[in-house]
């Protein structure tokens, strides 16, 4: 099975018939390979919802495919669509919405389980994940008595324990505070580009315009903007590579915020010579 | 406030129509009983209160009839007879026997009555004759068809084979029914001699039942005297003290089954206004309130349990004699009222456990976030 | 795709139902409640059924207890339920004892009588019987048995609830009888028996000589059957084996009772299954959000399904232990309160009580785990 990441091809959602007839999405192709970190932003009622859901294998399509790791998913019968869910991607919602009733490690183990992987095995693995995530002494914790970043935390750890090729996430920041929401983004950067994930981020917080490889604006149904980004390589800052101060440097292009950071980057070059 | 704890209650339709059901039905089961129970003494009394007589001669220190055996000598007839006021005398046998019909066996009072005696005899015959020739029996018609016999066929009584003569309506019960012979061919199962059981005694116009017993007890020795109503009535106390025990016994498991309900139900619907009653308290409503929304909510559920209950034993009051005669239930109001109350002696304990967890709600819980 | 090991559907069993008990024990309060109002339901059933058992074994305690195989009853006779309208001339005993393979014949007269005590009326079956012939108390607490006709033996239990013992007086039929002895289990909640001299009996119901029944001991190398069938040649007489009397008395009993405790039993089950539902109903509406994730992580149905099957089965397993606890000790209540009841709580009964409560189970689960199996997991992004 080749690691080749989410492909979506003239996909198009049509609900109901004749005058009644809604299109929530309009023809949309997108492309996202293991290590990219996609947004999509638009405004209420311009379709991400339903594009959400059909990334995530909860609504199908009525024109268009969409293929994850070469499966074909908007072809798939419903008895098998619930285990390519749980086995290829990894869901983090807005509400966190974990079970309350168990406890963090238990949280997470339990997807593991529901691939058929026994308790031991499922909760080592869930070990693993939540201590490199930074939650390896809250494991036995149950969900209220955890603040709400460490809370997203244990979700994304969820995501990843079937070790997934799509991370799907709904306004994953939107119920967190700054500083907690800085390190989910981060998170996210890392999980994309560290363990080669394709992930898909749907908000409206601008902030995570800073993580992105790319950001797409819908608009009654279809994209109206893609925006590449690109990151500053002496301050770090996120740029869109379009309004961004280009240099080259080797035959390689780099963005800057400023002219300063550029001329400062190029100057290094200059003196190393 | 009672709004809002009508709101609470019936919010969740499901929830309700289950814990309605749930309460009702344990009810249903006190109800139930009682009503069996009443309606079995009801019939029991049923000779007593129909045959025709006023006053009632016994032997001496049996007040009873069901399970009791009584023993006169017929000389007693004449004595009784002779006493001022009385208009009629007419000596009976009685036993509590089985009758075998249909290959079942049941409980009967069998009574052997004279010949053309103007009372002791059946009272109301829904088929065949009243008259009893020999070798003949009266019995009640549910027993007959639940056994699957009619007028004309034979089953034993007083181990005789006996042809039906008649069937007679309201003369049966879940424990027993009446059931009549010839008092000749009663004595001659007896062995002949010259006993008699009863003597059922008719008071002349203007004599009062009580004065006219009197003086027979005191003219005529080793009798009991009672009136009519005396003996019913101790027949009554008799099958309530013998039931009495079984009654509360039952009693009690049902309201517990109930309580347990109730209290579910109500501490459901707490919890899940679990919020707004901590909105409320933080907006300053008083602890009393808030019970008193409790205490309502438990009231409701337990008032709309009770008229369920009230409606499934009604129906079952309908229904059930039609496949089983013998079964007669009969709802008395003092029954009901007195599930009434305790249903309400329920409630108030139902209340308690939630109005418990209102005391302890903090305010502040509701804004912090989740 | 990874290929799916045998194993695994088991494990996901196991997940499942111990996702399902974390769940329900969340609100420990409701779960105890839950429990014991299914408890209450079972127990119910199973105390209603030990009722049952318990009459149905006093209805035979007497000829259980006493000697004989063989019962010649008056013709047309087959129960000893209902007393003594027949009686069986007095020659008859000597017909018996003269047949052969017949070593004793135990002649017994039995009436029913009452003694109003304290204001209670107190059924009393009065066993009036010959010392030699045997047919008496047979467990004597206190006391000796009658030796003459003013003598009684009563029931300890009845006894004991007005305060009577050893010579005190006790009042039957209008005769006043000296307390002579205590027995054991011979009580029971439709009366007690009462132990006096035939001849006293006899000049009760006015006829001498009588006898209500004879119990009839087969000596060695005669069977019972053998002996009833030489016996049935005796006129007037209804010869079964003691064993056959004693199911017909069982069969009057159970015909009364089974017609009330049918209903009764079904309505405890009724309630017992909605405790259930309504209990499941509650705690997966609660956490439709949480069961709608689930599913949007790609667990099937059939997990959800499981989940609240396995609370049913739980809560019910955990209401049937405590309602067999809870039958078991009302029994023990209800005996030590009132000696006269009898509670036999059979294995059978407990197995019956058990499976019906599975059914509960069953019955309370189907709608709520529906429901769970069915949620949309596209509910859970509201956008």
């Amino acid at each position: 099975m080749e690691n080749v990441g989410l492909q979506v091809e003239g996909v198009t959602k049509t609900f109901g018939s004749g005058d009644t007839q809604v299109v929530a999405v309009r023809d949309v192709s997108l492309r996202v390979n293991p290590g990219e970190v996609v947004l999509i932003m638009g405004p209420s009622g311009s379709g991400k919802t339903t594009l959400l859901l059909m990334l995530g294998a909860l609504l199908k399509p009525t024109e268009g495919r969409i293929a994850l790791d070469g499966l074909e998913l908007s072809d798939m019968s419903e008895r098998r669509l619930p285990d390519v869910r749980l086995r290829h991607f990894g869901f983090i919602f807005q509400d966190f919405n974990l079970l309350s009733a168990l406890n963090v490690l238990d949280n997470v183990a339990f997807a593991a389980e529901l691939t058929g992987v026994g308790r031991k095995s499922a909760r080592e693995q869930a070990t693993a994940v939540l201590t490199e995530l930074g939650l390896g002494h809250r494991l036995h914790f149950l969900p209220n008595k955890l603040s709400g970043g460490e809370k997203q935390r244990v979700a994304i750890a969820r995501a990843l324990i079937n070790n997934p090729s799509l991370i799907l996430a709904d306004e994953p920041t939107a119920n967190l505070d700054s500083s907690h929401g800085h390190e989910t983004m981060r998170l996210l950067r890392e999980i994309a580009q560290k363990r080669s994930r394709s992930v898909v981020i749907v908000s409206h917080d601008a902030r995570i315009k800073d993580i992105a490889d790319r950001v797409l604006w819908l608009e009654d149904g279809q994209f109206k903007d893609v925006v590449e980004m690109a990151t500053d390589p002496v301050c770090q800052m996120a740029v869109e590579r379009e309004r961004a101060i280009t240099g080259v440097r080797d035959g390689e292009t780099y963005y800057f915020c400023a002219r300063g950071c550029r001329d400062e980057f190029l100057a290094i070059q200059h003196a190393s010579g | 406030m009672f709004r809002l704890a009508v709101r609470n209650l019936t919010q969740d339709k499901t929830r309700l129509v289950i814990s309605v059901v749930g309460t009702g039905l344990a009810l249903t089961l006190v109800l139930f009983f009682g009503a069996v129970f009443t309606g079995a003494t009801g019939r029991i009394t049923a000779y007593i209160d129909c045959a025709g007589a006023d006053v009632w001669v016994s032997q001496a220190g049996v007040r009873t009839m069901h399970m009791s055996t009584s023993a006169l000598p017929a000389s007693v007839t004449g004595e009784v007879k002779a006493v001022r006021g009385v208009e009629q005398a007419v000596p009976i046998l009685y036993a509590e026997d089985m009758i075998d019909a249909g290959g079942d066996q049941y409980i009967a009072y069998v009574f052997g009555v004279p010949s053309d005696a103007p009372m002791g005899g059946p009272w109301r015959i829904v088929d065949g004759t009243s008259a009893l020739g020999p070798g003949d029996v009266i019995v009640d018609h549910a027993i007959a068809a639940q056994s699957g016999v009619g007028v004309g066929d034979r089953i034993t009584v007083l181990g005789q084979e006996m042809r039906i003569a008649g069937l007679t309506s309201g003369t049966s019960s879940l424990v027993s029914s009446v059931t009549f012979v010839r008092m000749e061919d009663f004595a001659q199962v007896r062995g002949g001699g010259d006993v008699i059981s009863f003597v059922l005694v008719k008071v002349a116009p203007g004599e009062s039942p009580a004065a006219v017993s009197s003086r027979i007890a005191e003219s005529v020795d080793g009798v009991t005297v009672q009136t009519r109503g005396q003996f019913a009535a101790q027949e009554r106390k008799l099958v309530g003290d013998m039931s009495a025990d079984l009654i509360n016994i039952m009693n009690t498991a049902g309201y517990l089954t109930g309580l347990a309900v109730v209290v579910l139900t109500v501490y459901i619907a707490t919890i899940a206004r679990r919020r707004e009653y901590g909105v409320l308290k933080a907006m300053g409503v008083r602890n009393s309130r808030l019970y008193q929304i409790v205490v309502v909510q438990a009231l409701l559920a337990v008032a709309m349990g009770f008229v369920a209950g009230l409606g499934i034993t009604l129906l079952l009051s309908a229904v059930i004699p039609r496949f089983n005669e013998l079964l007669v239930l009969s709802l008395s109001t003092g029954a009901v009222l007195r599930v009434a109350v305790i249903s309400t002696l329920l409630a108030g304990v139902a209340a308690l456990l939630p109005a418990r967890q209102i005391a302890g709600l903090e305010p502040a819980a509701v804004t912090r976030r989740r | 795709m990874n290929v799916r090991r045998m194993a695994g559907p088991l494990r996901l069993l196991a997940a499942a139902a111990r996702l399902a008990v974390r769940n329900l024990l969340q609100d420990r309060l409701r779960f105890a409640l839950s429990v014991v109002g299914v408890g209450l339901s079972l127990m119910l059933i199973l105390f209603l059924l030990g009722l049952r058992a318990g009459a149905l074994r006093s209805a035979v305690v007497y000829l259980d207890s006493t000697p004989g195989s063989v019962e010649v009853l008056p013709a047309g006779v087959k129960s000893t339920a209902a007393g003594s309208a027949q009686f069986l001339p007095p020659e008859t005993a000597g017909a018996v004892a003269s047949t052969p393979g017949a070593i004793r014949v135990t002649p017994i007269l039995l009436t029913m009588g009452f003694s109003e005590m304290h204001g209670t009326k107190e059924v009393v079956k009065l066993i009036g019987y010959d010392a030699a012939s045997g047919g008496g108390p047979w467990d004597i607490e206190q006391g000796r048995e009658p030796r003459a006709d003013d003598e009684v033996v009563l029931d300890r239990v009845v006894a004991g609830r007005h305060g009577l013992g050893v010579g005190d007086a006790f009042e039957i039929g209008g005769r006043t009888l000296t307390v002579v002895g205590l027995s054991n289990e011979s009580s029971s909640w439709t009366g007690s028996y009462a132990f006096a001299r035939r001849t006293f009996v006899e000049s009760l119901v006015l006829a001498p000589g009588a006898a209500s029944f004879l119990l009839v001991t087969p000596g060695p190398g005669t069977t019972p059957a053998a002996l009833a069938q030489r016996l049935a040649s005796i006129p007037g007489t209804n010869v079964l084996l003691k064993s056959e009397v004693m199911a017909n008395d069982q069969q009057i009993v159970a015909g009364i009772f089974d017609q009330v405790i049918l209903l009764m039993v079904a309505a405890a089950f009724v309630v017992g299954a909605l405790v259930v539902g309504m209990v499941l109903y509650t705690a997966t509406n609660e956490r439709r959000a949480e069961y709608g994730i689930l599913k949007a992580i790609g667990a099937r149905s059939s997990v959800l399904y499981r989940v609240v099957a396995s609370q049913a089965v739980v809560a019910t397993g955990v209401g049937a232990v405590l309602g067999v606890g809870f039958a078991y000790g009302m029994g023990a209540l209800v005996m030590a309160a009132r000696p006269q009841f009898i509670v036999i709580i059979e294995p059978t009964a407990v197995a019956t009580t058990l499976a019906a409560g599975f059914v509960m189970a069953i019955a309370g689960a189907l709608i709520p785990a529906r429901t769970a199996a069915r949620l949309e997991p596209a509910e859970v992004f509201r956008g």
